[in-house]
């Protein structure tokens, strides 16, 4: 008899606390499906329609706009430009940021002040530092004047071949701190003993470089790609700000194609299905990156 | 003997690594530093002097008057709502995700109930999906509910955060459930358990998820441009946007102005919490 009240008391409390569960899940499960399932499957299908916002008809299309975003010149121009950008942004701010994180790593004194000072520019905000920088590298701008005294003059961002390359460099200045203290933090995990067994071995700098450091910073290595790569695929602020997708198109980016679309020219089912087919593009590409360049690693 | 000159001659060639590193970092930090240094001079020097001098030879407040009485005519004055509607936002934002963030994180660590497995997973799902396929319906959804314009349409795509539910949840599973069956039994309810027993023992993540969210926030700029079309309602971000590409585009004195406006809060933010930025990179690196 104890037993049994026991039990139902014991259920009781089961339900009781699944209750709570539900209680304090609740919002989040509400708020998800209203603005996270409800325009995802919205999304899906308006990508099949022909809509322009103010009209009521939405007339079914089928893979109509699909169809026009591939023939569509400036989805391969974005593309192109977006791929240009990877090839400079990439490798630059992998350098960069791996040469700060190995000096910072070297040090003891100050560490912690040259950390915080090359993360600094990472809390610029987008519209702000694409002001200055427009300014400090326009046709007469400061750094011109300065190469000016050497004889050179730049145009960073009028000059359609380096336009996207300039932007890149300045988001390399953004997020070269950030990347860096996530390669800090995997160089720190990597134990002391590895270098000092290679040391004994008579193992150069060079080859302790390459056989140790690099291969162990794999998972570093594996966050700063896939977030590189979808920073890429997510340009907007820059260009929007300091080209407006010139000159000769040459910034425009996939998000800039996909705002214009849709808020200037009203083509909500073309803007749609540019978005579906963008964000596949991003996923196959960190896919791969992953496929590429993750390793199992193991030491001991 | 040999010994001794060989370990000598490495420190002395460790010295001297030491010295080119110190000089590299230095040189490095003045590259990234100049951009700011360079914005806050020229938001002060005479038009004349911006493009062409580092170093002003005179100081003026005119760009910052000029920015502070725009619209001072009529009834409204765009910036300084403008700075007004990036805190209002900002802030409320923030809170929001802390509190449904704990709320939700601390049911999925610490209770069990069906569907739990279902919420974890979609919790991480909705991290990874990338956010351009949501612009435009999330757009059609607020001008369906009539939310252009408003205060709520800026902010309802970002009142809960995945991202922050992920971290809560990591974390509140190593708080020790002994506090939480001593709290019960004392007859807490489970939300006092969450903000008088878990959150104070969780305050770096908590910092972490504030920062990084109001930072994101003040940051922003596609979604506020596309929801926002009234100049008294538009964040700094998308007021400075617009002016830039539009009638003060030839005005670097009050462009430099505005963006020392836009920087100069998230700066002191990030030097008086320099330890939860770097701690909040180096614990997976979050955000991108």
């Amino acid at each position: 008899m104890h037993m049994v009240k026991g039990l139902i008391h014991g259920t009781q409390k089961r339900k009781f606390t699944e209750l709570v569960g539900y209680g304090l899940v609740a919002p989040y499960v509400i708020y998800s499906i209203i603005f996270w399932v409800y325009p995802f499957l919205w999304g899906l299908i308006i990508a099949f329609k022909k809509w322009n916002i103010i009209s009521p008809d939405k007339e079914f299309v089928g893979f109509d706009n699909f169809i026009k975003v591939i023939q569509d010149p400036l989805f391969w121009i974005s593309f192109k430009n977006i791929l240009f950008f990877m090839i400079v942004y990439i490798p630059l701010v992998i350098i960069c940021s791996l040469s700060v994180a190995l000096m910072l790593n070297r040090i003891k004194i100050f560490r912690s002040f040259f950390a915080s000072g090359y993360l600094m520019s990472y809390v610029s905000a987008g519209v702000a530092y694409s002001i200055v920088f427009n300014l400090l590298f326009a046709g007469d701008g400061l750094i011109n004047t300065w190469l000016g005294h050497v004889g050179i003059t730049i145009p960073w961002f009028s000059d359609p071949k380096i336009a996207m390359a300039s932007i890149a460099m300045i988001v390399v200045w953004k997020f070269m701190g950030y990347y860096g203290l996530i390669f800090l933090a995997g160089l720190q995990s990597i134990p002391n003993s590895l270098y000092e067994s290679a040391e004994i071995d008579g193992a150069s700098n060079w080859t302790q470089f390459w056989r140790i450091t690099i291969p162990l910073l794999n998972p570093s290595f594996i966050i700063i790609l896939v977030f590189a790569v979808m920073l890429s695929f997510n340009v907007f602020t820059e260009p929007y700000m300091i080209t407006g997708g010139g000159p000769l198109d040459s910034t425009q980016t996939f998000v800039m194609q996909i705002y214009h679309q849709t808020f200037t020219a009203l083509h909500a089912g073309y803007g749609s299905s540019f978005a579906i087919l963008v964000a596949i593009i991003s996923f196959t590409f960190v896919f791969v990156i992953r496929k590429m360049v993750e390793r199992d690693i193991s030491y001991g | 003997m040999g010994r001794f000159v060989r370990l000598s001659n490495r420190k002395r060639s460790n010295t001297l690594g030491l010295t080119v590193i110190y000089s590299l970092l230095s040189l490095g930090l003045i590259f990234m530093i100049f951009p700011y240094v360079w914005m806050i001079l020229a938001s002060f020097k005479i038009p004349a002097e911006i493009y062409q001098r580092f170093l002003p030879t005179q100081i003026t407040l005119e760009h910052y008057q000029t920015i502070f009485s725009l619209g001072s005519t009529g009834s409204t004055q765009p910036f300084v709502k403008a700075i007004f509607n990036s805190l209002f936002v900002s802030s409320i934002t923030t809170g929001s995700v802390v509190f449904f963030g704990a709320v939700t994180g601390y049911a999925l660590a610490r209770l069990s109930f069906p569907g739990k497995t279902f919420l974890n997973n979609l919790v991480l799902f909705q991290m990874l999906f990338p956010v351009v396929l949501f612009l435009i319906p999330r757009f059609l959804l607020i001008l369906e509910l009539g939310w252009i314009n408003t205060y709520q349409g800026m902010m309802a795509p970002f009142m809960i955060s995945a991202w922050a539910i992920f971290l809560f949840t990591q974390f509140f599973k190593t708080v020790p459930q002994v506090l939480i069956d001593a709290a019960r039994i004392d007859g807490c309810s489970e939300l006092r358990i969450i903000f008088k027993i878990i959150l104070p023992l969780s305050k770096s993540v908590t910092m972490i998820i504030a920062i990084f969210t109001f930072m994101a926030m003040w940051d922003e700029f596609l979604w506020y441009l596309i929801v926002t079309k009234d100049y008294n309602l538009m964040p700094l971000s998308v007021l400075l946007g617009l002016y830039t590409r539009g009638e003060y585009s030839s005005y670097p004195g009050i462009l430099t102005a505005g963006a020392t406006l836009l920087t100069v809060p998230i700066l002191a933010l990030f030097f008086l919490f320099k330890k939860y930025f770097t701690e909040g990179i180096t614990m997976s690196g979050i955000k991108g």
